[in-house]
C-alpha cells in the first residue's frame, strides 16, 4: 500500500481529501486547521511523489490500471496513471512548489474571513489535484480531465474575490479563452481514437504506423492550439496577464507549478507525434519565438509589478516552445522547472512587496525598499538575475540550452531569441531598481505600515531563492561537466535524446560568452537608467504602442468579442422569439388544434364507435386481399 | 399453473366470506394474503415447484415467458392491493366479491399466458372481461358506471363475436386448434386461414385498445369506478397483450410477413390517436385512459418488432407501464378534484406524495433512469429492426415528445401553481406512503438495472 508503485495513488487522492474536508468544513473549521489540512496534505503527496521518484525503475514506464473509465465496442479507455521520468519530474514540481505556495499563502491571505479562507485553500487543492490527474493520466482522456479541472479551478480562483466585476470579467476571460484551446484539443483526441482506436500514452508508437503524415500534422497542430490556450501563446495569451486578478499566491501557483506549464507537459508527453510533424514544428518555433518578443517588448512598459511579472511568464512560454519548435524538448522540460522555481519566487516576493506597501502595485510609487525588506529584496535579486540567465545561476543553463538549439535551428531564430533574452534582463532589472532602489515614492501612510513579512512567507522565499541558485546544475553542459547534463539522460526513456551536436566547442563557447557578455551589460544599462526614479511619460508613438500592450485586446473585442455580442443580440431580438418561438410554439398549437378535433371522433354514441371499428375492418381487409398482391 | 389453482380457490373463498359477515378489513387482510400467496407461488413454480402437474399440453402449457409475465402482473396485483383495496369498499356493498372477480380474472391471465389451444384463448379472454363487465358497471347508482358497462359489453361481444370467428376461420382452413400446428408447413396459407388471422387480429387489437379499435377505451375507462380503471388499464391491458404476443409469435410467426406490416400502421395509428388526443383532456382520469391507449401504441412496437428484444422489452414494459400507473390511479382515486387543476399546489402539501409521483410521471413519459425510459428503448431496438422500422421509430420518437407534454402538465400542477382557495387534499397514510415508496424505487432500480428482472427470462 504505501511502497511503489501504488503509494502513487495517494498523490492525487491527497489534495482531493484536502478539497473535500476544507469546501465541506469551512463553515466550521478554524483558519488555523485549514493551514494546516491544505499544506499538510501537500507535504505528503510531495512525500509520495519522491517515493515514487527515488523508486522509479529505469527504462519503460510503471503503468497503475485503476479502472476501466470508458468501454464502448472496441474501444477502452482506462482510468491509469502513468509514472516515468516525465511524469515523476513534474510531480515533484507541482507538489513542492505547490507546498511551499500554500504555506504562503497561509499568511498571505490571514484578512480573510475563515469561511473564505477555506474555500480559498479548497480550490488551492483542487487546482493542484487537477494538475496532478494531468500529469499522472496515462492517456489524453484522463489528461483532458485535468486540463479541464485546471481551467475551471484558475477560474475559481483568478475570480476568487468575486465581489469586483473586474475580477470576475478577467475569470471569465481565462475561461473563454481556455475553452477555445481545449476545443482544439478535444478534436485532437477524437481525431486519434477514429485513426487510431486508442488513445494510450503507451500506444502512440504503434499509433505512428497507422497515421499519415497530414493526419499527424492535423492532431499535432490541435494539440497545439490545445496548448497555446493553457500555456498563454500567441493569440490566446491575452487572459494571463488578466489573470493577475486572482490573490499574489495563485498567480504564483498558476505561473510556476500549474496550469501554463501544462501546454509544455502536453506537448512533451506528446514528442513522438511531434518529431514526425517537421511542419507543426516550424510553426511552433515561429509562434513561440513572436510570443516571446511581442511579451517582452510589452513588458519593458509595464508600471504593475504583477503585469511585468505576467508577461514575463509569456515570454518565458514562448522560450519553451521555441525550444520544442527546434525539437530540444528535453531543453523545454528543464526550462519549465527552473522557471518554476524563479516565477514562484518571483511571484511570491512581489506578493510580499505588496503585503508590505499595503495593496500598492504600481512600481512608480514604490522605491527604497531594499531596507525594510531585506530578506525579500535578497531573494528577489537571486530570482532577477536567475531569469536573466547569468551564470551560474539556474536560469542560465536552462536559457542557454534553448539558445543552443534555436542557433541548431536557425541563426535567424538564434538572433531573435537573443535579443528577447536582452529585453528580459532589462525589464526584470527595470522593475528591480524601480522597486528596491532609489527612495520610497508612496504615501506617509504607507510608509508607516511597511514591514518584512512573517516566516510563514519568508521561508518560502528563501527555499526557491537556493533552488533558483542551484537548480540548473543537473543540466550542467557536457562542455562544463563530463557527465553533465543529468537531466536530459533522466528524460530519456520518454524524450529520445537526438545524437549529434553539429556544433564546436569553440562555437559553444562564443555563443555562451555574448549572451552572458550582453546580458550583464544590459544590466549595467537599467542600473544607469533607473537607479534613480524619474518619469517616463512619453508621448512616442511606439512607447504608447507598447504601454497598450500592442492593442491586442482592443483588436480581439473588436474583431472578434464585439461581432459575437452583436451576433447575439440579433439571436435574442429576433432570431429567438420569431422564429425558434414561432416554430415551437406554432407546432405546440397546431397540436393542440388536432386533438381539438380528433376528439370529436369520440362521440360517445356505441353505434358510431361500432360503425368505425367496422368500416376499418373493412379498409384493412380490402387493401390486404386486393391491392396488396 | 399453481397461480391458475390458487386463484381459483381464492375466488371461490373470497366468494363465501362474505356469507360469514366478515368485516371489511378481515377480508381485505384475506384478499392481500392471497395475492401475496398467487406472486410467491409463481416464484416457486419458476424453481421448479408445482403444487399439482395439470398434464394438459394439448389445452395449456406454462413456459419461462409466462411464468416472468405472471409473476409481474402478479406482483403488481399485491402492490394494488395494498394500494387500493381500502377503496373498493366505497364503490358498493358487495366488498368481497369484487376481490372475488379479480381472482377470477388471475385465472383467466394464466389461460392466455399458457394455451396452447385457441379454444383456451378464447376462454382465457373471455374469463378476463366477463367479469370486467361486472366491475366496470358495480358502481350501481351512478349512471356513469352503468353506460360505460353496458357500452363496454355491446362492444366486447362484438370482438367476441369477430374472435369465435376468426378461430371458426382458422379451423376450416387447417382442421385442428392447436397453436403449433394451425399455419403448419405447407407454403402459401389459403385466404381462409388469413381471413381467421385477421379477425383474431382485429378483436386481440380490440381488448389491448389499439387504434382504431380503442373508441370503447376513454369511455368505459372514464365511467368505471376509479379503483377499477386503475386494474383494467394495467394488469389486464398488458396480459392482453402477453396473450396477442404469444399467438402471432407462437401460432403465426410464420406468416410476419403479412401481419408485421398491420401490427406497425396500427402502432402508429394508436400512438398518434393516443398522444394527440391526450393533449386536450382537461380530467387526469381521461387523461390516463388516452395516455394508457399511448402506451398501448408502444407495446404494440413489441409485436411489430417480434423477437427476442421485444419479449424482453414487453416483460419491462409491462413492470413499468402497470407499477408507475397503479400509483398514479391510487393516489388519483382518493383526490377530491380529478381535474388537473385539482393537482395545483400538491407539491406544497405533500412534498412526498407528489415526488413519487413526479417519478411515476416521468417513467410514463419515458425519462432516462427511469424503467419507462429502458422500457422504450427495448420497443424501439425492436422495431427498428422490422421493414419500415426507422419511419415507425420517428413517429414514435415525435410521440413520445407530445406525451412530455400532457403528463408535465400534471408535474406543473403539482410543483408551480399554488393551490386554490378552499382546495382539500387527502390525508395519506403512512402505510400507503410507504408502499407508493417502494413502487417509486422499483421504478429507478429497473431503470438503471433491468437486468434484475429480465435476467429471469433465461434462469
Amino acid at each position: 500500500m504505501f511502497s511503489f508503485p501504488n503509494i502513487a495513488y495517494f498523490i492525487p487522492l491527497l489534495p482531493l481529501l484536502g478539497f473535500l474536508v476544507n469546501g465541506l468544513g469551512r463553515k466550521h473549521l478554524s483558519k488555523g486547521a485549514i493551514a494546516w489540512i491544505g499544506s499538510g496534505v501537500l507535504a505528503l503527496a510531495f512525500a509520495a511523489s519522491l517515493v515514487v521518484f527515488l523508486n522509479l525503475p529505469s527504462g519503460g514506464p510503471t503503468l497503475l490500471n485503476a479502472f476501466d473509465f470508458i468501454r464502448i465496442g472496441e474501444l477502452r479507455i482506462p482510468f491509469a496513471f502513468q509514472l516515468d521520468a516525465l511524469s515523476s519530474l513534474f510531480l515533484l514540481i507541482i507538489t513542492g512548489i505547490g507546498f511551499l505556495i500554500h504555506v504562503y499563502s497561509s499568511a498571505y491571505m490571514h484578512e480573510e474571513s475563515a469561511e473564505h479562507y477555506g474555500r480559498y485553500f479548497a480550490y488551492l487543492n483542487l487546482f493542484i489535484f487537477s494538475m496532478l490527474l494531468l500529469v499522472m493520466g496515462a492517456n489524453y482522456v484522463i489528461m483532458f480531465i485535468g486540463w479541464e479541472g485546471v481551467g475551471l479551478c484558475s477560474y475559481l480562483l483568478i475570480g476568487y474575490w468575486f465581489r469586483k466585476p473586474a475580477y470576475t470579467q478577467a475569470a471569465n476571460k481565462a475561461f473563454v479563452m481556455n475553452r477555445v484551446g481545449d476545443l482544439a484539443f478535444l478534436i485532437a483526441i477524437f481525431w486519434l481514437i477514429a485513426r487510431t482506436g486508442s488513445v494510450n500514452f503507451v500506444d502512440l508508437p504503434a499509433a505512428l504506423s497507422s497515421l499519415s503524415s497530414s493526419d499527424i500534422t492535423w492532431i499535432t497542430m490541435l494539440l497545439f492550439v490545445g496548448a497555446t490556450g493553457k500555456s498563454a501563446q500567441i493569440p490566446l495569451y491575452t487572459w494571463l496577464p488578466d489573470a493577475m486578478a486572482g490573490p499574489t499566491p495563485v498567480s504564483a501557483l498558476i505561473h510556476a507549478a500549474t496550469m501554463v506549464t501544462a501546454g509544455i507537459y502536453m506537448i512533451a508527453r506528446s514528442n513522438l507525434l511531434y518529431t514526425a510533424a517537421p511542419l507543426t514544428l516550424n510553426v511552433i518555433a515561429v509562434i513561440g519565438i513572436a510570443t516571446a518578443l511581442l511579451a517582452a517588448s510589452i513588458a519593458i512598459r509595464q508600471n504593475d509589478i504583477k503585469k511585468v511579472l505576467a508577461y514575463s511568464t509569456v515570454s518565458q512560454l514562448g522560450f519553451m516552445f521555441l525550444a520544442i519548435g527546434a525539437g530540444a524538448y528535453g531543453a523545454a522540460v528543464f526550462h519549465v522547472m527552473t522557471h518554476a522555481f524563479f516565477k514562484a519566487l518571483l511571484f511570491l516576493g512581489s506578493g510580499s512587496v505588496i503585503h508590505a506597501m499595503s495593496g500598492e502595485q504600481d512600481i512608480r510609487r514604490m522605491g527604497g525598499l531594499k531596507k525594510v525588506l531585506p530578506i525579500t529584496y535578497f531573494t528577489f535579486l537571486i530570482g532577477c538575475i536567475a531569469i536573466a540567465g547569468i551564470p551560474p545561476f539556474s536560469g542560465f543553463f536552462s536559457k542557454d540550452a534553448i539558445l543552443l538549439s534555436a542557433f541548431l535551428k536557425s541563426p535567424i531564430l538564434y538572433g531573435v531569441a537573443l535579443f528577447t533574452a536582452l529585453l528580459t534582463a532589462f525589464y526584470m532589472f527595470r522593475m528591480f531598481f524601480l522597486t528596491f532602489g532609489g527612495t520610497f515614492r508612496g504615501t506617509d501612510e504607507q510608509k508607516h505600515h511597511l514591514h518584512e513579512s512573517p516566516l510563514a512567507m519568508t521561508l518560502p522565499l528563501m527555499v526557491l531563492a537556493v533552488l533558483s541558485v542551484i537548480g540548473g546544475w543537473v543540466g550542467i553542459p557536457e562542455l562544463f561537466l563530463h557527465g553533465g547534463e543529468r537531466l536530459i539522460e533522466f528524460l530519456s526513456p520518454v524524450i529520445p535524446v537526438v545524437e549529434g551536436h553539429a556544433i564546436s566547442h569553440s562555437t559553444e563557447y562564443l555563443l555562451m560568452g555574448l549572451s552572458t557578455g550582453l546580458v550583464l551589460s544590459v544590466i549595467f544599462f537599467a542600473w544607469t537608467r533607473y537607479r534613480q526614479y524619474r518619469s517616463e511619460e512619453s508621448s512616442a508613438p511606439f512607447a504608447r504602442l507598447l504601454e497598450n500592450k500592442w492593442y491586442v485586446d482592443e483588436l480581439y473585442q473588436t474583431a472578434i468579442v464585439q461581432p459575437l455580442h452583436r451576433f447575439g443580440g440579433w439571436l435574442r431580438s429576433f432570431f429567438e422569439p420569431k422564429i425558434v418561438d414561432g416554430l415551437i410554439q406554432g407546432v405546440g398549437r397546431s397540436i393542440r388544434y388536432i386533438s381539438q378535433q380528433i376528439r370529436l371522433l369520440q362521440s360517445g354514441q356505441t353505434g358510431n364507435y361500432a360503425l368505425w371499428m367496422v368500416i376499418s375492418i373493412v379498409v384493412i381487409l380490402s387493401i390486404q386481399f386486393f391491392v396488396r398482391k | 399453473m399453481n397461480l391458475l389453482l390458487l386463484a381459483a380457490f381464492w375466488g371461490v373463498l373470497m366468494m363465501f366470506i362474505s356469507l360469514s359477515g366478515r368485516s371489511h378489513a378481515t377480508i381485505r387482510l384475506i384478499a392481500q394474503v392471497g395475492m401475496g400467496l398467487l406472486f410467491l407461488s409463481t416464484l416457486a413454480e419458476m424453481q421448479g415447484f408445482l403444487i399439482y402437474d395439470l398434464k394438459a399440453a394439448e389445452m395449456f402449457a406454462m413456459d419461462r415467458y409466462g411464468l416472468v409475465m405472471l409473476s409481474v402482473l402478479s406482483g403488481c396485483g399485491f402492490l394494488y392491493f395494498l394500494l387500493s383495496g381500502r377503496d373498493m369498499a366505497n364503490v358498493g356493498s358487495d366488498y368481497s366479491e369484487y376481490f372475488s372477480l379479480i381472482f377470477f380474472i388471475f385465472c383467466g391471465f394464466v389461460l392466455v399466458l399458457s394455451f396452447t389451444s385457441l379454444l383456451m384463448l378464447f376462454l382465457g379472454i373471455e374469463i378476463v372481461t366477463i367479469p370486467l363487465y361486472i366491475l366496470t358497471g358495480s358502481d350501481k347508482r351512478n349512471l356513469k358506471s352503468n353506460e360505460a358497462s353496458l357500452k363496454y359489453f355491446l362492444l366486447g361481444a362484438f370482438s367476441t363475436g369477430l374472435m369465435l370467428m376468426g378461430i371458426a376461420l382458422i379451423y376450416g382452413a387447417r382442421g385442428t386448434f392447436s397453436t403449433m400446428e394451425v399455419v403448419g408447413a405447407s407454403g402459401i396459407p389459403t385466404r381462409l386461414l388469413l381471413g381467421g388471422l385477421f379477425l383474431m387480429f382485429f378483436s386481440l387489437a380490440f381488448k389491448v385498445s389499439a387504434a382504431p379499435f380503442h373508441f370503447w377505451t376513454p369511455d368505459v375507462y372514464d365511467g368505471a369506478p376509479t379503483v377499477f380503471t386503475s386494474f383494467m388499464a394495467t394488469l389486464v391491458k398488458v396480459a392482453a397483450f402477453a396473450g396477442f404476443l404469444r399467438l402471432f409469435d407462437h401460432a403465426f410467426g410464420s406468416l410476419k410477413t403479412t401481419w408485421q406490416i398491420w401490427a406497425g400502421a396500427v402502432a402508429v395509428l394508436t400512438l398518434i390517436i393516443g398522444n394527440i388526443t391526450a393533449v386536450y383532456q382537461q380530467s387526469v382520469k381521461r387523461l390516463l385512459a388516452y395516455s394508457s391507449i399511448a402506451q398501448a401504441g408502444f407495446m404494440m412496437l413489441g409485436l411489430y418488432g417480434l423477437g427476442d428484444g421485444a419479449r424482453e422489452g414487453m416483460v419491462l414494459y409491462a413492470a413499468s407501464y402497470s407499477l408507475a400507473t397503479i400509483a398514479i390511479f391510487s393516489v388519483l382515486t382518493r383526490m377530491n378534484d380529478y381535474t388537473i387543476e385539482g393537482f395545483n399546489g400538491l407539491a406544497k402539501k405533500d412534498p412526498w406524495i407528489a415526488g413519487i409521483l413526479a417519478v411515476c410521471l416521468l417513467s410514463l413519459a419515458g425519462i432516462p433512469l427511469t424503467a419507462g425510459f429502458l422500457a422504450k428503448f427495448y420497443m424501439l431496438q425492436a422495431a427498428l429492426s422490422a421493414k419500415y422500422g426507422l419511419v415507425v421509430v420517428v413517429i414514435a420518437v415525435l410521440m413520445a415528445a407530445v406525451s412530455v407534454y400532457y403528463y408535465f402538465r400534471v408535474l406543473q400542477a403539482m410543483y408551480f401553481r399554488a393551490a386554490e382557495e378552499g382546495a382539500q387534499f387527502p390525508a395519506f397514510s403512512t402505510g400507503f406512503k410507504r408502499v407508493l415508496t417502494l413502487i417509486a424505487i422499483l421504478i429507478l432500480v429497473l431503470g438503471i438495472q433491468p437486468g434484475l428482472l429480465l435476467h429471469y427470462l433465461y434462469f
